[in-house]
């Protein structure tokens, strides 16, 4: 019975990394730090990588997700414009003015700081061997959750609103056998292609299960 | 409608008091982001570490730099 010399131990994997020249050619791959689909990324880590692993996606919320906060954070920095139109502060000396509409763009800073860092540090990583999806739900909680690429059941692609059809992105939700829980990679660009390298990892990851490879 | 009303010097003093005590807040608050930035960073490194670690720091700055105008001004 091979699996029980495979039991406890993670599975060596034979999943090669495209050469250089053949990766930039490649759909999706960038080395653009900020991109949201990135196949193959460079000089990406993170905790708690295996040596041998190889990070195949990185992904994060399509860019247009970030068109909210932006247009809030667009009418912060010009709410202060309108008070020459509405005086609201002209009750208060000028100095207590000036240091409130400072105030003011302080926050609107800080705001546009945390939308983007939320933005850029919640990410979803597929490696060779797991999947990740890292959550920083505010500045003090943050959330980690991966998965065996081996115990992916099921992956289902949801794409529902006219906007998520013209700019191609959707959420990929991957069932699993083990104790965590549903994985959900939410609003990731490309989600057909997502789900298609997704199953093909596992199948590869069956395949040297089978084969009883252990690192 | 006449001239606005002027607040009174006991409504200012408390403005003040206020205001320090949110601007403290704050400095606070941007040391908890720039001890995020690092926790974040230690958990995904993609190349950005350095300019965000500035902002970071920049913003820490900012809140400071506002505390002492706003101590100086008021």
């Amino acid at each position: 019975m091979p699996d029980l010399f495979v039991a406890g131990g993670h599975h060596k994997s034979t999943h090669k990394m495209p050469p250089e020249d053949v990766l930039r050619k490649m759909p999706g791959h960038t080395r653009n730090p900020l991109s949201a689909y990135c196949y193959y990324p460079h000089n990406v880590e993170f905790f708690n990588k295996d040596s041998e692993e190889k990070i195949v996606l990185l992904l994060r919320r399509h860019p247009i997700t970030n068109l909210q906060w932006i247009i809030i954070a667009v009418f912060m920095l010009l709410a202060p414009l309108a008070l020459d139109v509405l005086p609201l502060l002209n009750f208060l000396p000028g100095n207590f003015q000036t240091v409130a509409i400072m105030l003011w763009y302080l926050l609107t800073l800080a705001f546009i700081f945390e939308q983007f860092l939320t933005w850029f540090f919640n990410v979803n990583i597929v490696t060779d061997e797991r999947l990740f999806d890292v959550d920083f739900v505010n500045l003090l909680y943050r959330e980690i959750t991966d998965a065996n690429l081996g115990n992916i059941e099921d992956v289902t692609v949801k794409i529902g609103s006219v906007i998520r059809t013209v700019f191609n992105y959707g959420d990929v939700l991957i069932q699993t056998a083990g104790e965590v829980p549903n994985i959900e990679f939410d609003a990731v660009p490309h989600p057909d292609q997502v789900a298609k390298i997704l199953r093909g990892l596992s199948v590869e990851e069956e395949i040297e299960r089978i084969e009883g490879r252990v690192r | 409608m006449g001239e606005l009303a002027q607040a009174t010097p006991i409504f200012l003093f408390i403005a003040k008091g206020v205001i320090l005590l949110f601007l403290g807040i704050y400095i606070i608050f941007a040391v908890v982001v720039l001890r995020q930035i690092g926790l974040m960073t230690t958990t995904l490194k993609v190349g950005l570490e350095g300019t965000l670690k500035v902002f970071g720091y920049l913003h820490l700055i900012l809140a400071i730099g506002l505390f002492l105008i706003a101590l100086l001004l008021l």
